[in-house]
């Protein structure tokens, strides 16, 4: 019998850290666009700015819940092991994390940061004293922040990818698969947030941009995903033996209809459906909003699956025959 | 004198088994391995039909690997190798975040639920320390498990692996395991 030692904390983990990656990504390069030299897609930066910081905040403490000794996660930083994927991601996540906290504040407004620190007692002076406007600094701090958002991203991969004991992770694409597919879930949960956004009804120019970057993204996705079966197949035996997991085995279904069709192929299909006017026949982009939601949700759905597929499959994958389900 | 180094391994003559699990049972109450947890097991692999079968017992337990993954992947160093080869967790230092348990080939750890850590054979060391053998080598009555150090050219272990044919288990995995299967 073989058991998981990691279970759904996990997924939500890299699925909500790649959220991140993506999200700061996504409202990053927004907030260098510029028409004219007028930024046209300033609401996207700054949703994008106000969301990043959060999913992989609480991803990190659902991690932190999930260990043995919750109260030693500390340890983590008392040590730098250069070997260890866990041991660099962990540094590497909470640099991010401050990051995106600090672009977060360098795009409230006015008003939102003074009421913020009105909610401060007038006695911590020392806080106070950073109740100052950084709005000048937004490109900066998105410019340092872009390789660190693309680092979390690669790195919800090499977690996996990095353990050559699991034949079903141990690859080189792994890492590129887990990035572009955090990228894709960032513009998506972009898009789906600006789309539910009632207050400031999202503008055609603002889905056209969120929409084709998520076409991007997820085409490079497919791209790392049918090699990663093709030379799969034409690898060890183990590691043929670990994609029958995918192949036939019991998570084929999960894979090819609900990842693959669903999560990936469907909502591609809609967003190029709803692009393809636009860019090839000059016609002006009438984005439906149904369309935009559903695409938006499935691309999410997507995510998450590959993050499940990937870590469950993965622990059964093993080079050990009795670990093998047969 | 030049300090010796040293490296300890186990050599399992498994076609001697016969799935007493004297071990296993041993090793529970040498180490007090919680109820639920091995930190030895027997695998068995049957063949053919009757009355044409066997059925080959083959004890495992962690392979102290030259080269160990779960070393090299844990975050706080808490998994770590002792210079005569034997692999240990520091329980102190342990988080529990289980990614030693996902990188080892051989599926040779345990969580202790109880303490929130990993767990494993750590090859009696307590007991290896004081000059005496692991508890399973002792109480094995058919012998089939002979402990000692390689570097040692008088270790009866020394003998075997140079005079028997042997095999270690899924050497691709890069780890170097040091549990010899006698041929
Ligand atoms: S068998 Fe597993 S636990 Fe033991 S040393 Fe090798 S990798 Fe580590
Ligand atoms: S569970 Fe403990 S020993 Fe294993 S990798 Fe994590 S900290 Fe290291």
């Amino acid at each position: 019998m073989h058991e998981f030692n990691w279970g759904l904390l996990i997924v939500v983990y890299l699925f909500l850290g790649g959220l991140s990656a993506g999200l700061f990504f996504a409202a990053g390069l927004a907030n260098y666009l510029t028409v004219d030299d007028k930024p046209v897609y300033a609401k996207v930066a700054r949703m994008g700015a106000l969301l990043a910081p959060w999913p992989v905040a609480i991803g990190s403490g659902l991690l932190i819940l999930d260990l043995g000794n919750w109260y030693r996660f500390y340890k983590l930083f008392l040590h730098f092991r250069w070997q260890s994927p866990m041991s660099i991601g962990s540094y590497l996540l909470t640099i991010f994390t401050l990051i995106a906290f600090v672009y977060l504040f360098a795009w409230l407004k006015e008003d939102e940061r003074k009421w913020i620190f009105s909610k401060i007692p007038a006695t911590w002076k020392q806080v106070h004293r950073l109740n100052v406007d950084i709005s000048s600094w937004r490109e900066k701090i998105a410019m340092v922040g872009f390789p660190f958002s693309i680092g979390v991203g690669i790195y919800t991969g090499v977690l996996l990818g990095a353990v050559s004991a699991r034949p079903f992770w141990n690859t080189n694409l792994v890492a590129q698969m887990f990035l572009f597919s955090a990228l894709s879930s960032g513009s998506a949960a972009l898009l789906l947030a600006m789309l539910l956004d009632r207050k400031n009804p999202i503008e055609k120019h603002e889905t056209k941009f969120l929409v084709t970057l998520d076409v991007v993204f997820i085409s490079l996705e497919l791209f790392i995903i049918l090699p990663y079966i093709i030379h799969g197949q034409l690898s060890s035996q183990a590691v043929k033996d670990a994609l029958t997991l995918i192949l036939g085995g019991p998570y084929t279904v999960v894979f090819w209809v609900f990842f693959l069709f669903l999560g990936l192929l469907v909502p591609l299909a809609i967003e190029v459906y709803e692009l393809f006017p636009s860019i090839f026949k000059g016609h002006e982009f009438h984005g439906s909003r149904r369309m935009a939601l559903t695409a938006a949700g499935l691309v999410l759905f997507g995510g998450f699956l590959l993050r499940y597929i990937f870590v469950y499959a993965g622990q059964v994958s093993s080079f050990h025959r009795m670990g093998m389900l047969r | 004198m030049a300090i010796k180094k040293k490296r300890y391994a186990l050599v399992i003559d498994s076609r001697k088994c016969i799935n007493c699990k004297a071990c296993v049972v041993a090793c529970k109450a040498e180490n007090k391995v919680p109820v639920g947890n091995f930190r030895n097991r027997i695998n068995e692999e049957r063949k053919g039909e009757y009355p044409k079968l066997s059925i080959n017992f083959e004890p495992e337990q962690c392979h102290h690997c030259a080269d160990p993954s779960c070393v090299r992947v844990c975050p706080t160093g808490a998994s770590w190798q002792r210079k005569d080869g034997i692999v240990l967790v520091n329980y102190d230092e342990c988080i529990g975040c289980r990614y030693c348990m996902v990188a080892c080939p051989y599926d040779a750890r345990y969580f202790n639920e109880e303490e929130g850590v990993v767990d494993k054979c750590t090859f009696c060391s307590h007991r290896v320390d004081k000059g005496d053998i692991p508890a399973c080598v002792e109480t094995c009555p058919s012998k089939v498990r002979v402990f000692g150090d390689l570097e040692d050219p008088t270790a009866r272990i020394h003998e075997l692996l140079s005079t028997r044919r042997y095999r270690v288990k899924e050497p691709q995995t890069g780890n170097g395991p040091q549990l010899y299967y006698l041929l």
